[in-house]
């Protein structure tokens, strides 16, 4: 197949950026999208041209890295997929496929497709974690969690971190990854006893990092690589009010 | 973390905006319950508005409370715009095809109900309390040129309330989400509750105009 590519070239943050265009012929239709870039920039190199910079390392859709905006959609087209995991066959011949980076103020461009997103990170340090000294590794049951709680809690660590919720979102909000991991934790014994200033300490730095607000909008779960549902907003504002009280 | 602070987190402001923005709701079901008294008759409207005269002191605290309500509500979610404004970069092939419309003309419709609230109080409001002239307040209502005996105010008043519903469509929900109501057992009666705020309320509001500024003078 062929396809006509329009990539976002910007050498970094300071500098301003554009779209350039790129044809690229009979590509197999079973390849992955990053191996078809890996592909363009053999050929950007071979050219003696800057090869496109973008994320990536497990390309397994388990490490969180890679992801960029693909037609306007935080890892293109296909449902419950990170952008590793997305195959050529999701395009049709001779498609145009616009490929730009997660924007947000918070998140920084690296390098054409590479944005900085430590600002997750920092949030995660202010309180992603349980700090209290839970001992030696225990009898499996001598904690009791229901079944129910630990399947929610599962399904809320399954978060990557890839920050497709923030590209998704209209106000670059960051409450879906935030709530992802306080609602993990929340759900937990093991999580519970600092559950009150974690909420408190991960909503403010996420304010200082200079995400938007939710507005409650669900565009994040739509997009999810993860399916990281809203009720893990819920809970997030449940534990910020229950924090409160 | 003091009071203060936890108000101006985000988090903290989206409760604000929920916790006034679902007491005004509230009043708005009071307020519709009042109106209809319109198709009752003059004699029970006029009376009905007479009582809460009478309320005197009680209805000016009540006023205050709404008044302080409805600044904080569009207090918070001015800051909250202005938050997300400067968060957000411009990306030319974004979508926005997962965002409902409701939540994406929240701070539009919520602008323009404002304007309406504005115009709203310098016209009945303000006659209501002070310049009655002996008028008979189903009249103001009715026939005269501030009520909907004008064909303009008629049509504004129906388009600000039909935004209305479609601000509440999404702001009621958005509260639940808030206030975390969204994801327990209670999720589902609270939505039904919704659609009886966003959607049947504003309805019983417009029937007014609908009735007494058009259909009435057509049958």
């Amino acid at each position: 197949m062929n396809i006509n590519l329009k990539i976002w070239r910007q050498k970094s943050d300071h500098q301003d950026g554009g779209l350039r265009s790129y044809r690229l012929e009979n590509i197999d239709p079973n390849i992955s999208f990053l191996e078809m870039l890996d592909i363009l920039n053999i050929k950007l190199v071979k050219e003696k041209k800057d090869p496109v910079a973008f994320d990536h390392d497990c390309r397994e859709g388990i490490c969180g890295s890679c992801g960029f905006m693909i037609n306007g959609r935080p890892h293109g087209p296909q449902k419950a997929t990170t952008v590793c995991q997305l195959h050529m066959r999701a395009f049709n011949n001779e498609d145009n496929i616009l490929l730009e980076p997660f924007r947000a103020e918070a998140f920084p461009v690296i390098k054409d497709l590479s944005v900085d997103r430590k600002a997750f990170d920092r949030i995660i340090s202010s309180g992603g974690y349980v700090a209290v000294d839970t001992g030696d590794v225990l009898e499996a049951n001598s904690i009791p969690v229901t079944k129910e709680d630990a399947d929610e809690a599962f399904l809320s660590s399954a978060c990557i971190g890839c920050g497709a919720c923030v590209a998704a979102c209209k106000n670059s909000s960051a409450m879906l990854f935030t709530a992802a991991k306080v609602s993990h934790l929340a759900l937990l014994p093991q999580g519970e006893k600092e559950g009150k200033e974690r909420v408190v300490n991960m909503v403010a730095t996420m304010d200082e990092e200079g995400f938007g607000a939710c507005t409650n909008t669900g565009a994040c779960s739509a997009e999810c690589p993860k399916e990281i549902g809203q009720t893990n907003i819920a809970r997030l504002n449940r534990e910020f009010i229950k924090s409160k009280i | 973390m003091s009071i203060i602070k936890l108000l101006t987190s985000s988090v903290g402001r989206k409760i604000l905006m929920a916790i006034t923005g679902l007491s005004l709701s509230l009043f708005m079901a009071f307020h519709l319950f009042g109106n209809l008294f319109l198709f009752v008759g003059e004699a029970a409207f006029n009376g009905y508005v007479e009582k809460l005269h009478k309320l005197g002191f009680l209805i000016r605290i009540a006023e205050f409370f709404l008044v302080l309500f409805v600044f904080s509500h569009a207090y918070s979610g001015i800051l909250l715009w202005l938050k997300n404004r400067k968060a957000k970069k411009i990306i030319s092939s974004y979508s926005k095809e997962n965002t409902s419309g409701a939540a994406k003309y929240a701070a539009f419709t919520g602008s323009i109900v404002f304007i309406f609230l504005a115009t709203h109080w310098s016209t009945f409001w303000y006659k209501f309390n002070f310049d009655m002239r002996g008028m008979s307040y189903y009249y103001v209502v009715t026939e005269s040129s501030v009520g909907f005996g004008s064909p303009l105010v008629s049509i504004f008043y129906i388009i600000a309330i039909a935004l209305l519903g479609y601000h509440l469509k999404h702001g009621i929900a958005s509260a639940g989400q808030t206030l975390g109501i969204v994801g327990t057992k209670y999720e589902k009666t609270y939505n039904n509750i919704a659609a009886i705020f966003w959607f049947w309320i504003p309805l019983g509001f417009i029937s007014i105009p609908v009735w007494f500024g058009f259909l009435v003078r057509v049958i």
